[in-house]
């Protein structure tokens, strides 16, 4: 009896305490949990943040989910045809099939926003850092993210039109979102870009990986062409070609510099790729490196590109060829035949077996019979994706890893090269063709290909010269795109391989998901979809 | 008790003072050392004049009645009878001329003056009014005649003599309103129950499951099903409101089996028997695959330069060589149970212990699943006023084994490899086609996963001896799951660094629950008041490691840090927490007019900062048992009959923690080949496991209001009985993983959105339609129709397609095109969709626009059933029963990944049962293989389906045979389950979810539906 008695006070006196305990106990702190407020802080919260920027940036052009999605900057323009689909470019090629309910549309929609949204994250979290940081250091850190920022910006603007314009991180559920102006968003991003410019490290100084000076310049140049002020784009690219932090690949290096190639071909082997490692002409590579954690993607570049070549009999998978492709596209005939002209095209290193292989040879010792014999006369529509000439920018082969899902070698996102292309580009628009074709016959010195002339000179001419220069890199899409040209070149030079592309395809549909979702706003859709 | 201690968090909650009275209550007898003080306790008042008194008990057939209550009236000098029926009390000098009170449970109690009278031979009469059942409710038990509330008992047959592994199996179909999807037949996976429909979306929607009166924090896998006693599923608010943030998807109640008074008893059960492949899907043979790869060329429009797409089935072909994958990846399937308990006990302490042995061998190659469990349960009277007990249970389970993969099995060509010429498995079997793996590759990995599950329950029940009706209990209970995980795959996986992944997680739960309740008797007044003060913790972490480049495949995941390159780790933690206040009241007059009020106050972690962490859950309850009336007595026709009302909120806090709080997600990143920190914001880390999610810091409680409306009915002497319930649950403050435009970054936020509700009628029948005393027949029936509308979202009166929400429509709804049949070659489809060729799917132009575009979908169905239901036949005869169990599950549409799945471009096999068109098959329902689905069609189908569940077959022997051999009871059974479906549906299962396609490794959740057939047997010996 005593005993319950004291059981029943002891409760009552539980019930009493308890209250002042309550609410420590009904508190939620995640304990394994990042937060933005215990990350942006201090500069290595900061650092870490940037990093995950770039590993969101880096998805744009190394997602593995839809296996076909990079053959949609290609197929459907001038330079490739399907090959062994995967069946999300179909609609890129088969314009007729392009709806809202497209997969490439919703995924490079997506993709941009998301790196909105980290870049927004950073820019609003270094200005609301403590004083504690280093302004410069603050000032720096928003430079790259504004540049990213910039880049996604600029890469919706291009393929989709006007767009939500989204300036800061978003904390609510917001669903009320418009499309803004493109004159609008180009002011955007040229004021980005403008304001990262004076902030960010020079190459010389900045850390490999991480984005310099000089691909703000590259890119402020291209959207001032899109924006259609040739002469502003021809004033930023000349700072950026004559500060001479860059300068053109024009002798062997690196790791394979002893062996059969040559220096143009140098730039995209693995351990060559690196402004540290030689590539002095690398404005800004996505890096990745095989067997490091972070590091590596399933990037299907490979796969897109080189050709199922050991699906012909007597022919084995090889670290020469490039490794295991798959041949989701080819090049198109006119990039194939016609690109390079008879004769002259010859001594173009572009256009070299280092760079362009055309030819294959038997190389399965078993095969007795065709051992070492050139690789012809090949019946049957399919083989056109098993034996056919292709870009060797993206051969790469791990032994430990024969089937090859993804791509381990850097992503070269701009280089010295194309910006001379832009130049070229500027001063075309000006009238300046003499100015053009100077600035096109730098690479084709380098490439030791024939000099041109000004009165070659016009946007077709440029157009063409970058598919020389940059098949493979180029999202040759978005080019078209840019400069106008995606409906007229593709039907000129490619149309056997297209259907139903007509003006209102150049544009891609916005995502319906997206109108769906956006319940409270209205996102109009861009016409023809 | 250590563990408590060690852990920090428990420490304020030990001084806020919940454990104080567990440790007085427990102190107690341990001050009074001599057991003798209290089975006596009044000799040392009343010295030599006592008297003592002796006697028997026995039942209405003579036998002796162990563990009845004999005691002096109003006072607590008392014993029970041991063994035998005997007694003896020693009655003070004082009470000589009081009265004698020996009463059983189950008989009518029985009052002798004391008088000068020493020796008592008393036969108690079986009390048929004390022998209704009683059923278990949410903290305590009541009288079947006196529930107000929504409480079904699943029948006992329902758990035993059924080869299932474990308890939901078992509800399957036989519950009104409880639906149990089985959506993967994989040996140990567990079914997920749903009670009354969806209510939530994103909260978890499984009802709260409660074993012995404590929340069961483990999987129903851990469960021995021969240890239930009883299980109650509680249905309304009500019943469920006193569970508060936990009742809103129901709750099941089960009590497992305690010892009772008397000889110890061992029963042994078991099983054992083979089970089979159920094959509805047949890839193409040979011929057809070969022809299938001309078809696709044709249609695709090339000229293929060999006859099959790869250079190995050439040669296969050539040779007239082929693999019958299905055969190969099967085995002869067995299931087994053996469970041996050992129960009994004296007056004063009882016990239950048993032990369990569980295997199921698949019928898939690799696939098992196996448990080993013991419990024990014990209850002690240490005084006459102090009751303690545990129950305690350990189990651990697994299903270990590298598993072939049935969905690589359906895509492989016949023509493929098998094996290598030194006879190891060929890991490509079509090259150079290397997106195919062998399906029977993943048998060459090793994997282990093993789940311990350790739970200690103690309670303590103080029945103060001068304050009758009030009663004070005491129920803690802490549990430990860890859970490991460990894979290897090398050489011979085709992996040639070798992979090894660890996953070690533990998960610790602990609940404290002090409930007062107090029951009293005035005249034909019953007063029942319960009180409840608990809290609640559960806390999970769990770790991986991946590590690759082993030099061979020798040791590896046992030695993951022979790994050279560079491994990849995760860890993550969490914790969440509740706190409850409950009170009920339980008010009747004379059985006829019932009430019940109840109302309960959770805290928890998971809510936000900007809202209250509390919210409070009230119900009432009213019943007439208008059968106890005057004017229904002794009525012919109707025997019972009781209307129930009951009206309450009930919550539901089922989301993950930090919800509220906006998260970066850890990843790697590496600068120059130096792998560096990343943290970004709206993805999923590489880890996987932390989703950075925008928070939400308004997060507040599901809230589901519910009236019930009940007519519970015996006619004709009880020959028909049944219960019909209607009822209607509003909740409010939806918890949705709200779909957000990807603009935001975001691609979903958690909020609180619109309402929904269900309305419904459950019904469940028992006719005994032939009752002889040699031959019997008895039917029940049940079935449950519930309608699911969104009623509101946001507010705004409108649709959110893309959160799948549709005012006025069923959850969990399909939003796709209308397909009408394919085009043909020749037919022209300008008029309705320019785009199309022959052998694309057709679509009906909804708005009649000439081109098919977003705005012709429609919303075609819900995958939440419109009825189902469950009838069971049971025909008795002397010792024999044949029970035959048939479910329905009907108005169900389900997106069929099969018919998706057309054949990785020409590359591989599909099942003949799905086919294709061809131009001169003109087929109207299947589109060509050149078709890529450039719309995103989901392929709604009709899911619904009727199963010939279980049938079982039991002899009885008779007690002239059992007493011969010295045994309580022998029985044996055969029994088989899943026998037959009647559906529609193209696939293996049209209730399993299955993946579709060229994936690898451990076969998921691929796993076909198997049949069963087991002979069992179960004996007790006394």
């Amino acid at each position: 009896m005593k005993r319950f008695t004291l059981a029943c006070v002891g409760l009552l006196g539980a019930a009493q305490l308890l209250s002042s305990c309550e609410k420590e106990y009904l508190d939620e702190e995640p304990p394994s949990l990042y937060t933005p407020q215990t990350v942006l802080v201090d500069s290595l919260g900061f650092e870490a943040a940037m990093a995950g920027l770039q590993s969101v940036v880096r998805e744009q052009y190394t997602s593995a989910g839809l296996q076909g999605l990079l053959g949609i900057m290609q197929e459907g323009t001038d330079v490739a045809i399907p090959g062994q689909v995967q069946g999300v470019e179909v609609p890129y090629y088969n314009y007729t099939l392009l709806n809202s309910q497209d997969g490439g549309a919703s995924y490079y929609w997506s993709w941009a926003y998301r790196t909105i949204n980290n870049a927004n994250q950073i820019i609003a979290g270094a200005e609301a850092a403590p004083a504690s940081l280093r302004q410069g250091y603050k000032n720096r850190i928003s430079a790259e993210a504004r540049f990213f920022r910039a880049y996604a910006y600029d890469f919706l603007a291009t393929l989709y039109g006007d767009v939500p314009l989204v300036d800061e991180p978003v904390t609510s559920p917001r669903t009320d979102f418009t499309r803004t102006p493109v004159a609008e968003v180009n002011e955007f991003i040229v004021n980005d870009l403008t304001t990262a410019i004076p902030n960010m490290f020079d190459a010389t100084k900045a850390t490999s990986g991480r984005i310099a000076r000089g691909a703000a310049q590259h890119l402020l140049g291209q959207v001032y062409l899109r924006m259609n002020k040739p002469a502003d784009a021809e004033r930023v690219l000349q700072t950026l070609i004559s500060s001479n932090t860059y300068k053109l690949i024009t002798a062997r290096y690196g790791v394979r510099a002893n062996q059969p190639g040559d220096y143009f071909s140098d730039m995209f082997i693995v351990g060559n790729q690196r402004r540290n490692q030689g590539n002095t002409e690398i404005i800004w590579g996505i890096e990745q490196q095989l067997n490091v954690p972070g590091a590596q993607t399933e990037a299907q570049q490979r796969r897109m590109w080189v050709p199922a070549y050991y699906n012909v009999k007597g022919m084995l998978i090889a670290d020469s060829l490039g490794g295991r492709g798959i041949g989701r596209m080819r090049l198109s005939n006119w990039v194939d035949y016609r690109l390079y002209p008879q004769g002259e095209g010859a001594a173009d290193m572009r256009n070299s077996r280092f760079n362009l292989k055309r030819r294959f040879y038997y190389n399965d010792p078993a095969q007795t019979a065709l051992f070492g014999k050139r690789v012809t006369g090949l019946v049957g529509t399919d083989t056109i994706f098993f034996i056919t000439p292709y870009t060797t920018k993206w051969n790469q082969y791990n032994p430990a890893d024969p089937f090859g899902y993804g791509t381990i070698k850097d992503l070269p996102m701009m280089r010295l090269g194309e910006s001379y292309l832009l130049l070229a580009e500027a001063q075309v628009k000006q009238g300046n063709t003499a100015g053009a074709a100077a600035s096109v016959n730098v690479l084709r010195t380098r490439a030791k290909a024939a000099q041109v002339t000004a009165d070659q000179m016009d946007l077709n001419f440029i157009l063409d010269e970058r598919a020389r220069e940059l098949i493979g890199e180029e999202q040759r899409r978005i080019t078209l795109v840019r400069t106008g040209t995606l409906v007229e070149r593709t039907l000129r030079l490619n149309g056997a391989s297209v259907t139903g592309l007509t003006a209102n395809k150049a544009l891609m549909p916005i995502p319906q998901s997206e109108i769906d979702r956006n319940t409270s706003g209205t996102l109009a859709q861009n016409p023809g979809y | 008790m250590q563990n408590f201690i060690t852990s920090m968090r428990v420490k304020p909650l030990l001084l806020c003072g919940t454990l104080v009275p567990l440790q007085v209550a427990l102190a107690a007898p341990a001050a009074h050392s001599h057991p003798s003080n209290y089975e006596h306790p009044t000799t040392a008042l009343a010295a030599a004049v006592d008297q003592t008194i002796t006697g028997r008990v026995t039942d209405d057939q003579g036998q002796p009645l162990p563990g009845a209550t004999v005691v002096v009236k109003g006072t607590t000098i008392g014993t029970g009878t041991d063994g035998e029926g005997r007694f003896s009390l020693v009655v003070p000098t004082a009470n000589a001329g009081g009265t004698l009170l020996i009463s059983s449970i189950g008989f009518t109690s029985q009052e002798f003056p004391l008088g000068t009278r020493t020796t008592f031979e008393v036969r108690l009469a079986t009390d048929t009014k004390a022998l209704e059942e009683v059923v278990v409710v949410g903290y305590g038990t009541q009288k079947r005649s006196d529930v107000t509330g929504s409480v079904v008992s699943v029948p006992q047959d329902r758990l035993e003599k059924i080869p299932v592994s474990n308890v939901a199996q078992a509800l399957a179909g036989a519950v009104a309103g409880v639906n149990i999807v089985t959506s993967s037949a994989v040996p140990g996976a567990q079914p997920s129950i749903r009670i009354r429909g969806v209510r939530s979306i994103t909260a978890n929607a499984d009802p709260y499951i409660v074993v012995d009166g404590v929340p069961f924090p483990g999987s129903l896998n851990d469960i021995n099903t021969n240890d239930i006693a009883s299980i109650e599923v509680l249905k309304d608010a009500s019943s469920t409101a006193i569970y508060g943030t936990r009742g809103s998807n129901g709750v099941i109640l089960i009590s497992t089996k305690r010892g009772k008074t008397g000889k110890p008893e061992i029963r042994y059960n078991g099983y054992d028997g083979p089970e089979f492949f159920v094959n509805n899907l047949t890839p193409l043979d040979g011929p057809a695959y070969a022809q299938k790869y001309q078809d696709f060329a044709a249609q695709r429009g090339f000229t293929p330069t060999q006859p099959l797409p790869n250079s190995a089935e050439v040669v296969n072909l050539a040779a007239g060589k082929t693999v019958d994958w299905m055969k190969e990846i099967q085995q002869t399937g067995s299931i087994q149970d053996h469970n041996l308990s050992i129960s009994g006990g004296t007056n004063d302490v009882k016990y239950f212990v048993s032990g369990e042995y569980f295997k199921q061998r698949g019928a898939l190659k690799g696939f098992q699943f196996q448990r080993v469990s013991l419990r024990s349960n014990i209850d002690a009277d240490l005084t006459p006023w102090l009751r303690i007990g545990t129950s305690s249970f350990f189990s651990t389970n697994n299903d270990n084994g590298g598993r072939a993969d049935l969905t690589l099995a359906q895509v492989t060509s016949p023509y493929g490899n098998l094996y290598n010429p030194d006879g190891t498995y060929a890991i490509y079997p079509q090259l150079p086609e290397l997106l195919i793996k062998n399906p029977l590759l993943a048998l060459t990995t090793t994997r282990e996963s093993v789940v311990n599950q350790l739970t200690g329950t103690g309670y303590a029940e103080v029945a103060p001896t001068f304050a009758p009706g009030l009663k004070y209990r005491l129920n803690a209970t802490y549990s430990f799951r860890p859970y490991r995980y460990a894979y290897y795959e090398g050489r011979e996986f085709g992996n040639l660094n070798g992979y090894a992944q660890l996953l070690n997680d533990e998960r610790r739960n602990y609940t404290i629950e002090n409930i007062l309740s107090y029951a009293r008797d005035f005249d034909k007044h019953h007063v029942d008041v319960t009180a409840l003060y608990s809290s609640q913790q559960n806390s999970y972490f769990t770790t991986t490691e991946n590590a690759s480049g082993f030099i061979n495949d020798a040791i590896g995941f046992n030695g993951v840090g022979g790994g050279s390159l560079t491994p990849t780790i995760s860890s993550y933690s969490e914790r969440r927490a509740l706190l409850s206040q409950m009170g009920r009241i339980n008010y009747n007059y004379d059985s006829r007019y019932l009430l019940t009020v109840t109302a309960r106050r959770d805290g928890s972690t998971v809510f936000g900062v900007n809202t209250d962490k509390y919210g409070v859950f009230p119900s009432i309850a009213l019943g007439w048992n208008v059968a106890n009336e005057a004017f229904l007595q002794n009525n012919a026709l109707l025997t019972q009959l009781k209307l129930r009302f009951s009206y309450g909120t009930t919550g539901n806090e089922g989301v993950n923690p930090y919800q509220t709080i906006t998260g970066l997600a850890q990843g790697q990143y590496a600068y120059n080949g130096v792998p560096t920190t990343s943290l970004y914001a709206g993805t999923i880390s590489s880890g996987g496991r932390i989703i950075a999610n925008i928070g939400n810091a308004d997060l507040k409680w599901e809230r589901t209001t519910s009236a019930n409306y009940a007519v519970d009915f015996g006619l004709l002497k009880n020959r028909i009985t049944g219960t019909v319930e209607y009822y209607v649950a509003k909740t409010n403050d939806l918890l949705l993983n709200r779909q957000l435009p990807i603009i935001t970054g975001y691609s979903s936020i958690l909020a609180n959105v619109g309402s929904v509700r269900n309305q419904g009628v459950d019904v469940a029948l028992t006719t005994r339609n032939i009752d002889k005393p040699d031959f019997g027949w008895e039917t029940n029936l049940n079935f449950g129709v519930v309608r699911n509308r969104v009623l509101q979202i946001y507010g705004t009166g409108g649709d959110d397609i893309g959160s799948n929400l549709f005012i006025g429509k069923a959850l969990g709804g399909i939003y796709t095109y209308e397909k009408v049949g394919v085009w043909q070659v020749g037919e022209d489809p300008s008029g309705q969709d320019p785009s199309a060729k022959p052998g694309d799917l057709k679509f009906r132009d909804v708005n009649g626009d000439g081109t098919i575009t977003s705005l012709d979908r429609t919303y075609q169905g819900s995958t939440i059933p419109e009825w189902q239901g469950g009838i069971t036949n049971t025909f008795t005869y002397k010792g024999l029963s044949l029970r035959v169990f048939f479910q329905t599950v009907q108005g169900v549409l389900r997106n069929n990944g099969n018919l998706n799945f057309v054949d990785l471009g020409g590359r591989s096999n599909t099942p003949q049962e799905i086919g294709y068109w061809t131009p001169t098959n003109m087929s109207q329902d299947r589109p060509g293989l050149n078709y890529n689905n450039p719309r995103g069609y989901s392929y709604p189908s009709d899911a619904s389906f009727t199963r010939l569940k279980d049938v079982t077959l039991s002899y009885n022997f008779p007690s002239s045979i059992t007493e011969k051999l010295h045994m309580g009871n022998l029985s044996v059974y055969a029994s088989g389950r899943n026998l037959y479906t009647w559906t529609d549906w193209v696939g293996w299962d049209p209730e399993q979810s299955y993946t579709v396609g060229n994936g690898t490794g451990n076969g998921g959740t691929n796993y076909p539906n198997v049949r069963t057939v087991v002979v069992g047997l179960n004996v007790s010996l006394r």
